[in-house]
């Protein structure tokens, strides 16, 4: 019997708190990181350009780990934005925190060619997280969301043709 | 000028040409193959008999909840029209070969199981209602 399908759903069900979030919280997320993002494409390759770009991928790092509510911006939020305005429908928290482990691989391939002194390469990288990020906070589009059943599909191209005709299909 | 701005002005574009791009198509209903698409057996739930509202979701993904409060309030107003959502990451052969690549996504079938219409992102109430009229 072979061992159930690797599920992203389930992988992003971890210990990590399951609370649904408030949606405006994530937008303003990705608002700030592109704005934060921007600024290190405008200033590199200047060293605090990369070190901010550092710190951006360190707080990817964590939202990725801890979800999206436990980021600086989200706290930001909580403290600052939200007693200001109606509560609303919170929603689930885990494609935010999908979008975190998106931008984390993208900005740490980025700081990585930025400080070994590939600089396009870290650039793209870092345009790729902005794009990222900016779909999300301008538009309301989750990367993740969108790319989760392309991934699946692509992840059930690779089983089948691992299983040989003989095998039924699950 | 700088490589980083030019970077930061393509990825701007990129985003601005996207964006407004999901935004027309969603919620559009478009032409759907006409090809029969679904068995009974496939469909795993009884079609209706005026139309079926077959329903593409997946894990966590918020406009497919929306969908699905549309589509259900649909199939209450119109006798004949039944609601069916299927999760696409178990039945991906059916996504391949139906071609679904984002969800959700919705296909309009008629009573034999052939696609009408399609539309991917949340359908607007009214846009199923008016596709309902005129196709059946």
């Amino acid at each position: 019997m072979s061992a159930p399908p690797f599920r992203f759903s389930r992988a992003l069900s971890s210990p990590a708190s399951l609370d649904p979030v408030d949606p405006r919280g994530a937008r303003l997320a990705a608002a700030l990181t592109s704005l934060v993002l921007a600024a290190v494409l405008v200033a590199a390759p200047a060293g605090w350009a990369t070190a901010l770009l550092a710190a951006q991928t360190v707080v990817f790092g964590w939202g990725a780990a801890r979800g999206a509510a436990a980021t600086p911006y989200a706290v930001l939020f909580r403290r600052l934005v939200r007693p200001r305005l109606a509560p609303v429908e919170p929603e689930d928290p885990r494609p935010p925190r999908f979008a975190q482990a998106v931008g984390l691989s993208f900005s740490a391939v980025g700081l990585l060619a930025l400080a070994s002194g590939a600089r396009l390469l870290g650039l793209v990288a870092v345009g790729a997280a902005l794009s990222a990020a900016l779909l999300n906070a301008a538009f309301g589009l989750c990367l993740g969301c969108e790319c989760y059943l392309l991934l699946a599909r692509a992840r059930h191209r690779r089983t089948a043709r691992s299983t040989g005709p003989g095998v039924a299909p699950r | 000028m700088p490589a980083g701005l030019i970077v930061l002005v393509v990825a701007v574009l990129a985003t601005t040409l996207v964006g407004l791009h999901r935004r027309r198509s969603d919620g559009r209903m478009r032409s759907g193959s006409g090809e029969p698409t679904l068995s009974r057996a496939d469909l795993g739930a009884e079609p209706g008999a005026r139309a079926t509202l077959l329903q593409f979701s997946s894990a966590f993904c918020q406009p497919c909840r929306a969908t699905r409060a549309v589509l259900a309030e649909v199939a209450t107003l119109v006798p004949g029209v039944e609601h069916v959502e299927v999760d696409a990451e178990s039945r991906l052969e059916l996504v391949r070969r139906l071609g679904i690549i984002r969800t959700p996504t919705v296909l309009v079938l008629d009573p034999a199981g052939r696609e009408l219409r399609r539309v991917s992102g949340v359908p607007r109430r009214d846009a199923v209602l008016a596709t309902l009229a005129e196709l059946t």
